[in-house]
């Protein structure tokens, strides 16, 4: 059997946990921040279409 | 056998669901035009992209083949997700056919196609792509009722109402807010779910230990198991057909695509494909870790109390995650594989849903159809695709493993729309003669591999000894050899100038001839 098949299957299963756990943290925080960001952004389109008549309601 | 509590793991499946149904709900009141119910408005940033990405990209369904090919291939079942990271990261580097698709500002695939082949070869890329995701989408509830059979160990006999249930909940907010929803409850679906497998991963490797899940694979795979090459290995059809399928799926996959076209500009898109490209590796690696573990756990006696015809290799890791994980735990993996299906679900109804408004029903719209007009359509085709899942998910008997059956019917149209897309992006040349031979010759591998082993149990065509690798392979160089001969084939005029990726597009209807070279 070939031991750096076993390091090479050694070394993407841990790459993989390392890398998943860190990017859910990340990911977690920032992409909060993006959904407010781009619900902001929506609202604000959609108010500047709007007729007067509408925003007023 | 499962340690399923229904009072605390049950509430905390309920308290997810409930706060996906409210999320998903709540960002209805922005949409108010096609565009913000197909693409978000085309404003999702880089953080969300990849947390729905993810999200979107593993499902129940994706678990169980990828740990059904740990099982069944050791961790060379993990090598198609290698290769769709490679694939992600190198396109997103270098913007290859992504870039000008972002930037055609369409919000299909096929609608590019227009600028190049014309409207013909535009309903014929939609109907395709509409077979291929349909057919491949199929049997997600039904794979996703039998998982979750398994490790809470409800009756079987619910599981056609479980599916019901759960695909009821998705249509609710899929239905009202559009890809909005779908971004919203996919962040929320992918913190769920990352942590739910990431802890459950620990509990395997704190249970089986990586020494023994090498044994493993050694004494039932061989070097096989660990080089796809080697004797006892899938071999070289294998790697061929996989490099061919991920470098189709990353630049033409609807769902993936849907995320690129819903990003607030092409820097963005490739952002988000560079960095989600680990995660296509991830979502392959560590079910299968799963898979070979339970390989390594269970013995035959385990296997032994499944229906008859249930594949054990399928259901080898939900009994084994059933009796690994403990009462509380258990919840929370619950929860992490509904937030994985109904992310699934949710987007995936949605862009198929948005090729049949945008490309199939193109022809029969008598101009600009009001905002209001095309929200309505857009929600009634998602209902319907949740009516054809549900009864094609219950019917159809599945032959052979789960991986294959989606790699075939992924291919139907994953050969000739990625051949197409290359070919409208870089190669002025190209024409709908071109066009209309590799749908031709895309489609008609997979779709033969799928249906002549139900004519004829014993396998006696051609096509069928071939095998699905060496079918699934041909497919994509059919389609590459039928666009070059066929554009080659047809006489060039001298008013017929493609109009290229960047030009603006027409808005649909037979009566326009395609462009020519």
């Amino acid at each position: 059997m070939n031991p750096h098949g076993h390091a090479f299957w050694w070394l993407v299963a841990a790459f993989c946990c390392v890398w998943y756990s860190t990017v859910t943290v990340y990911v977690a925080i920032k992409g909060a921040r993006d959904i407010r960001g781009m619900l902001g952004r929506l609202a604000r389109t959609k108010r500047a279409g709007e007729p007067d008549s509408e925003r007023a309601r | 056998m499962s340690h399923f509590d229904p009072w605390i793991d049950g509430s905390i499946v309920g308290v997810y669901l409930l706060a996906t149904l409210i999320a998903g709900v709540m960002v209805r009141r922005y949409v108010g035009k096609v565009e913000d119910y197909l693409v978000a408005g085309r404003e999702m940033d880089v953080y969300l992209g990849i947390a729905s990405l993810a999200a979107t990209e593993f499902g129940i369904v994706t678990c169980m083949y990828t740990a059904q090919a740990g099982y069944t291939k050791g961790f060379v079942g993990a090598v198609p997700g290698i290769l769709q990271a490679v694939a992600m990261l190198v396109i997103g580097l270098t913007g290859f056919c992504i870039k000008p698709l972002r930037l055609s500002g369409v919000m299909t695939i096929p609608e590019l196609f227009q600028r190049q082949f014309g409207p013909r070869i535009r309903w014929a890329a939609g109907l395709v792509i509409i077979l291929g995701g349909l057919l491949n989408m199929g049997l997600y509830l039904r794979i996703g009722g039998e998982f979750l059979s398994a490790v809470v160990g409800f009756d079987p006999g619910w599981l056609e109402w479980v599916m019901t249930a759960l695909l009821v909940l998705v249509l609710v907010y899929t239905v009202l807010g559009g890809m909005l929803s779908v971004l919203v409850t996919d962040y929320l679906q992918f913190v769920v779910m990352s942590v739910g497998l990431l802890v459950v991963t620990y509990l395997v490797f704190a249970d089986v230990g990586w020494s023994r899940l090498v044994e493993t694979v050694e004494t039932h795979h061989g070097a096989g198991g660990f080089d796809p090459l080697a004797a006892g290995g899938p071999g070289w059809s294998f790697l061929l057909f996989q490099s061919c399928l991920q470098l189709a799926a990353t630049i033409t996959w609807q769902p993936v695509i849907a995320r690129l076209l819903s990003a607030k500009d092409e820097r963005t898109g490739r952002r988000m494909y560079v960095r989600t490209s680990a995660f296509f590796a991830a979502r392959f690696v560590i079910p299968g870790l799963w898979g070979i573990a339970a390989l390594a756990m269970l013995t035959p006696v385990d296997l032994a109390g499944l229906p008859p015809g249930a594949d054990p290799s399928l259901h080898a890791m939900p009994i084994y995650l059933a009796r690994l994980v403990p009462v509380g735990l258990m919840g929370l993996l619950v929860a992490a594989m509904l937030a994985a299906d109904m992310s699934t679900d949710s987007s995936y109804m949605l862009t198929w849903g948005s090729v049949i408004y945008n490309d199939l029903c193109a022809p029969f719209r008598k101009g600009p159809s009001s905002e209001k007009r095309g929200l309505f359509w857009n929600r009634t085709i998602v209902v319907l695709i949740g009516v054809f899942l549900l009864f094609f998910g219950l019917w159809f008997p599945l032959k052979g493993d789960l991986w294959t059956y989606f790699s075939v019917t992924g291919t139907i149209y994953l050969s000739s729309v990625s051949v197409l897309l290359v070919s409208c992006c870089y190669w002025k040349r190209a024409n709908d003669w071109g066009a209309a031979a590799a749908i031709f010759f895309g489609a008609a591998f997979p779709v033969a591999t799928l249906l002549l082993p139900h004519f004829d149990p014993e396998k006696q065509f051609v096509l069928t000894r071939l095998g699905d690798n060496w079918n699934g392979f041909l497919a994509y160089v059919l389609a590459a050899v039928g666009m070059i001969v066929g554009s080659l084939l047809k006489p060039a005029t001298r008013s017929g100038a493609p109009a290229g990726p960047g030009a603006p597009g027409e808005s649909g209807g037979f009566g326009r001839g395609g462009a020519s070279a």
